[in-house]
């Protein structure tokens, strides 16, 4: 009965290994610093982490579908590069956002041709298309920091109805997204795919357009999360976006997404792991630790986090298997 | 939707589905010549045949996974031409799988409607209607479980009426079943054989896939026989006999499938096993195994005996009880270390557990052995390749001429040999087979059994787990049946009989 | 089945003739050639004995780390902390041995134990890669990845984001020296190189290895030890990552807490372009050889041809698709 008892704890705890890490970040956190816990703290945890909750809400999709997107810190900058060449050139500033869109879905485009009619493995695409948009940035920005006009900052400080640009953007495309992925058919879709991408072709999903949907999406994404960040920071130096797919990947899995498709969600999922990252790193600020700790602390929680859901697909698979054996007395009667 | 006894009355005795002069092939070399085949609605069609006779590219072209090269196909006396999976659907032809094809991420309802998902006004799906609709073609099929329930929760058997529930959801006229049967239990084969009859009764026509020819007799009203892309038979099920059915399948007459043994087992034990005992799991299992014995272990599916094999094996723990090989202990050792005492385990799923399928027919056969034939951390190939050469030729695998190419190239019967290759390279004194014969056709069946018989005559000892009792019956010196995780009856050669060793599986609930 | 074999020997002679485009060795090997000779009337000074040299010492440390790489990816594995296995084992050998702050500076047993602190560091990272991913179930990926993160971490904050000067002479001849004109670092790379093949395509352990790549349940029951093996080639992966840094810091006269942190892509690049598969069971050293040879030659002749950063980045993501779809043709082709 006991034993039952600590199985059946040790199962919750596992279970929402994110939102309880998330609960003892906070306690943490405010034990050291009573400012950790004053109102506008957390909306400034929501405002910083915005950025790359987007980008890891497009990289959710792509790995519900078990694929990989490596190219989005690249596809952020390659967007912004060419917002910037714009607006410096005189052109309107909803032009160049709406050219930062639009790139981004062009380069998502690419990768999903690439890997639905070429049939190249997600890793590879996106790891050329990595290089290429890396190369590409730097080309437009002649290897340059571009220094953007001060009105695109006023719409990063801009609040809408009370809500800053930010949160409001991070709300919208959390909420979509989550939408998507639970109410359409194309949600449902993208969920059968990542489970068996064979079983789904033969059931009449049209695996191709899902697929190529998903890098779209990833793409649109990556870009929207640099527009949030040039928004914010008024300009564009040359490592812009760079490494920022460890950091959508990170918050993802963090959030419960699997490497290997079919499992996860955007909300809760993606989004706590997103601001489970951006709380560690504020709270570290706000506790005044050596700067140079912030990705050890963070490294650690991560592979924290990943440890505690491998531990749980263990004993769930190890559960599931006594069901079937004979002595066993229906667990679930 | 489905609708319910209406059909009966429309059967017509105009074929339902008519394939003529059907031909496909691939890279020039063709799998299928002028098929032909009638089926009407209401009736229940077998096709039998060898693996690799031609019945899955059938069964794809039927199902607008490929095109026939030759020939025209005509459902509902219109020309039926499916292109894409998606378009068969829509013609009222579904299919249920051997290898189940649902989504176990997603619940029932989602899997009996997906891809195409009832919406509502704003575009969303609908999930009441989807709830309301589930529930109702579940009952269709007697599965009283919630639409919202996640099929990986769900066993086998319980997967597959959902996907007949699709079916019927799909308003199929045609349901193809494709060896329907190989992953569920006695009293679920049962039920899918009662929910069959009652689909016939309601107009639906179907075929039946299966190598379990005593399933096809009793389910089927016409059958009809695949051989290297011909039919080679076809007609009413009276028509035919086993034996019948088997010679056209094969080709030739296979007057024994069985092949009898010249040798008697030895006195000396060399496998004991006492009071084996893992709690949920196995339950005082106690059993000798002799030096060139078959021991034939019985039992419905569930019954505990791969789960004894992987304690054997030591794949899984064992709170209690000993194994000795050769008087040595053996229980306490790893699955490493019980190979090196001479265990060896071919497992009932050869893709997932017993190949490396993209490797070469060669480093399959080689795998076990490879310490044997290393000197100094390096790997004497030419005498390895020597030894991986005579025992693919001993085991009979039909493959290309140095076995460099992929085991994935291989049929279901050659790829069983490899495994069986790739354990007698090691000598074992004893072998355990887990249903060595599972999806393996007739004619490398036999050869199997002949493999098997000849390791028995080198003295070596076999544990021989598998579902049929006819094989058992066939190739075994002694059986054990399990049940409920323990030896519920023991039988010598002479006292086999079919029907005590049934009853001996079958037998509920408390042990006498 | 009689079907079958017939489908299977009419390939065969199909494939014959054709072997040439069939084997991502000789993709990758033309695909160097075919550079090289493009190359030369734009690039002068391509084939210069200075040149030359040049591409070499470019070329041996990133050809170590892939070798290392090449190993994980046969597993089905990946290891992303490879370079910063570089970055914090130059960092750990410079602190034990710098004549400015190092623990042992100026004793005679600074260089070896230097050496041998990177090695083992190295071997160490590597086991504990492999160690949460047998042990702990977890995805390589991830695994590597917070590595990754954690040990550049770790070396930045070690050296507070600055390098460390001052090394042993007898250390950075290990990187600049030679012996009768072959360069040490040549010798150790062409030692190391070696015995990897070797490993590979000799040893039990290398069967092993491909077997798990293939297969790891399958194997495992086959009597394979997989935990062992997948550590191994974990192991294998992080000393190829010290030894690489041995070389680099010795070449460079510094400890550098960002030591090969371009390099990680070029690493996987490299073995993806000489053909190793991501999903484990297909690589050759000798593949991944030639890679690391293509990478370098587009790095140094766009060098010499004036062309700057960005170019190269755009070409090598180029190159790194067209290396994927001719693989993709190929198996198409089968």
């Amino acid at each position: 009965m006991t034993e039952k008892a600590v199985n059946n704890l040790s199962q919750a705890v596992l279970r929402h290994a994110a939102p309880l890490m998330f609960l003892v970040v906070l306690a943490v956190f405010s034990l050291l610093s009573p400012r950790f816990l004053a109102g506008n703290n957390f909306l400034n945890i929501l405002i910083q982490s915005a950025s790359t909750a987007i980008v890891a809400t497009g990289m959710t999709f792509v790995l519900l579908t078990a694929g990989i997107d490596l190219s989005v810190g690249s596809v952020m900058f390659v967007s912004a590069a060419v917002a910037g060449k714009m607006v410096l050139g005189g052109q309107p500033l909803w032009l160049a956002c709406a050219a930062i869109l639009l790139t981004g879905m062009l380069s998502g485009a690419f990768n999903a041709l690439c890997i639905t009619w070429l049939r190249i493995v997600p890793f590879i695409v996106t790891l050329a298309t990595l290089y290429f948009g890396r190369g590409l940035g730097l080309w437009l920005t002649e290897t340059r920091a571009m220094n953007l006009p001060e009105s695109i900052l006023r719409i990063g400080s801009a609040r809408i109805a009370g809500i800053p640009f930010p949160v409001l953007m991070l709300g919208i495309v959390v909420l979509a997204a989550h939408l998507v992925l639970t109410r359409t058919s194309f949600g449902r879709q993208i969920y059968a795919m990542g489970n068996d991408a064979d079983a789904a072709r033969k059931a009449g999903i049209r695996t191709n357009r899902i697929q190529f949907a998903v890098y779209v999406i990833s793409g649109f994404c990556a870009a929207l999360g640099g527009l949030v960040s040039i928004a914010q920071l008024g300009a564009v130096s040359p490592s812009f976006g760079n490494q920022r797919e460890f950091a959508a990947i990170a918050a993802a899995v963090l959030g419960g997404v699997s490497l290997f498709g079919g499992r996860g969600s955007v909300l809760p999922g993606t989004l706590l792991g997103a601001l489970l990252i951006q709380t560690i790193e504020n709270g570290l600020v706000i506790a005044n630790a050596d700067p140079y700790l912030y990705p050890l602390v963070m490294s650690a929680i991560i592979f924290l986090a990943v440890l505690l859901d491998s531990l749980r697909n263990q004993q769930l698979r190890r559960s599931q298997r006594r069901i079937i054996r004979p002595s066993q007395k229906p667990s679930h009667g | 939707m489905y609708c319910g006894g209406a059909g009966n009355s429309e059967i017509t005795m105009k074929p339902l589905l008519e394939c003529s002069q059907i031909g496909k092939s691939y890279f020039g070399v063709s799998v299928l010549r002028g098929v032909k085949l009638a089926l009407a609605a209401g009736s229940v069609l077998g096709l039998v045949g060898e693996n690799g006779a031609g019945k899955s590219t059938l069964m794809n072209i039927l199902g607008g996974v490929t095109q026939p090269d030759a020939g025209s196909m005509r459902l509902d006396g219109s020309e039926y031409i499916p292109k894409t999976p998606a378009e068969a659907t829509g013609y009222g032809v579904a299919f249920v799988h051997q290898e189940l094809n649902l989504f176990t991420n997603l619940s029932i309802a989602e899997n009996l409607f997906i891809p195409a998902f009832p919406k509502n006004k704003f575009g969303f799906i609908d999930r009441p209607q989807m709830r309301t609709k589930t529930a109702e073609l579940l009952r269709a099929v007697s599965l009283d479980i919630s639409p919202d329930t996640l099929v990986e929760s769900l066993s086998p058997g319980e997967r597959q009426l959902v996907e007949i529930a699709r079916a019927l959801g799909q308003n199929a006229k045609l349901i193809i079943f494709d060896e329907p049967t190989t992953s569920l239990t006695s009293r679920e084969t049962d039920r899918l054989f009662a929910l069959i009859e009652r689909l016939r009764a309601q107009g639906i026509a179907m075929i039946y896939i299966s190598h379990v020819l005593p399933d096809v007799f009793r389910l089927c009203d016409e059958m009809i026989v695949l051989r290297d892309g011909e039919v080679v038979g076809s007609g009413r099920k009276d028509e035919f006999t086993t034996e019948r059915l088997i010679t056209l399948m094969v080709g030739r007459r296979l007057d024994q499938l069985y092949p009898t043994r010249d040798t008697q087992p030895a006195p000396e034990t060399v496998m004991q096993v006492s009071d084996l005992s893992q709690p949920g799991v196995i339950e005082g299992i106690s059993f000798e195994l002799r030096r060139g014995e078959v021991l034939g272990i019985a039992g419905l599916m569930g019954a505990g005996r791969t789960e004894l094999a992987h304690i054997l094996f030591g794949l899984d723990p064992c709170a209690r009880g000993s194994i000795t090989i050769n008087g040595a202990e053996i229980s306490a050792l790893s699955t490493r270390e019980r190979i090196a005492c001479g265990l060896a385990f071919l497992t009932e799923n050869r893709r997932e557990e017993g190949l490396l399928m993209d490797a070469a027919i060669s480093d399959n056969l080689a795998l076990t052995a490879l310490p044997q034939f290393t000197s100094g951390a390096l790997i004497e190939q030419p005498r390895l390749t020597q030894a991986v050469n005579q025992m693919a030729a001993s085991v009979q695998i039909r493959g290309g001429g140095q076995h460099r190419q992929p085991v994935k190239t291989l049929s279901g019967g050659n790829q069983q040999k490899v495994v069986l290759g790739k354990w007698l390279l090691r000598n074992p004194a004893v072998l355990i087979l887990d249903e060595p014969t599972r999806g393996v056709d007739v004619g490398a069946r036999s050869e199997i059994y002949r493999i098997i018989h000849q390791l028995a005559a080198t003295g070596a000892g076999i544990l021989f787990i598998s579902s049929e009792i006819e094989e058992l019956i066939g190739v075994c010196d002694r059986l054990l049946v399990m049940q409920r995780g323990a030896i519920a009856a023991r039988f010598e050669r002479a006292e086999f009989s079919r029907e005590q060793i049934l009853g001996a599986a079958l037998q509920s609930g408390e042990k006498p | 089945m009689k079907a079958f074999s017939k489908q299977t020997l009419n390939i065969n002679r199909l494939a014959a003739p054709q072997s040439a485009i069939r084997n991502p060795q000789s993709i990758a090997a033309g695909l160097c050639l075919l550079w090289f000779l493009a190359s030369i009337p734009f690039t002068p000074g391509l084939t210069s004995s200075n040149n030359i040299s040049n591409i070499f010492s470019n070329l041996l440390p990133l050809l170590i780390v892939a070798t290392g790489q090449t190993i994980v990816l046969i597993t089905g594995g990946i290891d992303l902390s490879a370079t910063s296995v570089m970055a914090l084992t130059s960092v750990m050998g410079a602190l034990v041995m710098s004549g400015d702050q190092g623990l042992l500076g100026g004793s005679a047993w600074a260089v070896p134990a230097g050496i041998a602190a990177m090695l083992v560091a190295g071997a160490l990272i590597g086991w504990l890669n492999g160690a949460a991913i047998t042990r702990l179930g977890m995805p390589p990926f991830i695994v590597t990845l917070t590595t990754m993160m954690f040990f550049s971490g770790l070396a930045i904050w070690l050296t507070k984001s600055k390098t460390i000067y001052n090394l042993p002479p007898a250390f950075n001849a290990i990187g600049k020296g030679s012996l009768f004109f072959i360069p040490y670092a040549l010798l150790v790379t062409a030692l190391l190189v070696v015995a990897a093949h070797v490993l590979l395509s000799r040893s039990l352990a290398g069967r092993w290895l491909y077997a798990c790549g293939h297969n790891a349940r399958a194997a495992e029951i086959s009597g394979v030890p997989v935990g062992w093996t997948l550590t191994l080639a974990y192991v294998c992966s992080g000393v190829c990552a010290a030894v690489a840094a041995v070389l680099y810091t010795g070449r460079l006269e510094t400890g550098s807490p960002v030591l090969g942190q371009r390099l990680l892509l070029d690493v996987i690049g490299a073995a993806v372009i000489g053909g190793a598969s991501l999903f484990g069971g297909r690589g050759k050293i000798v593949w991944t050889m030639y890679g690391v040879l293509f990478l370098t030659l587009i790095d140094n002749t766009l060098n010499l041809a004036g062309q700057s950063h960005f170019t190269m980045m755009m070409v090598k993501g180029g190159v790194i698709l067209l290396a994927a779809l001719l693989d993709v043709l190929r198996r198409r082709g089968q």
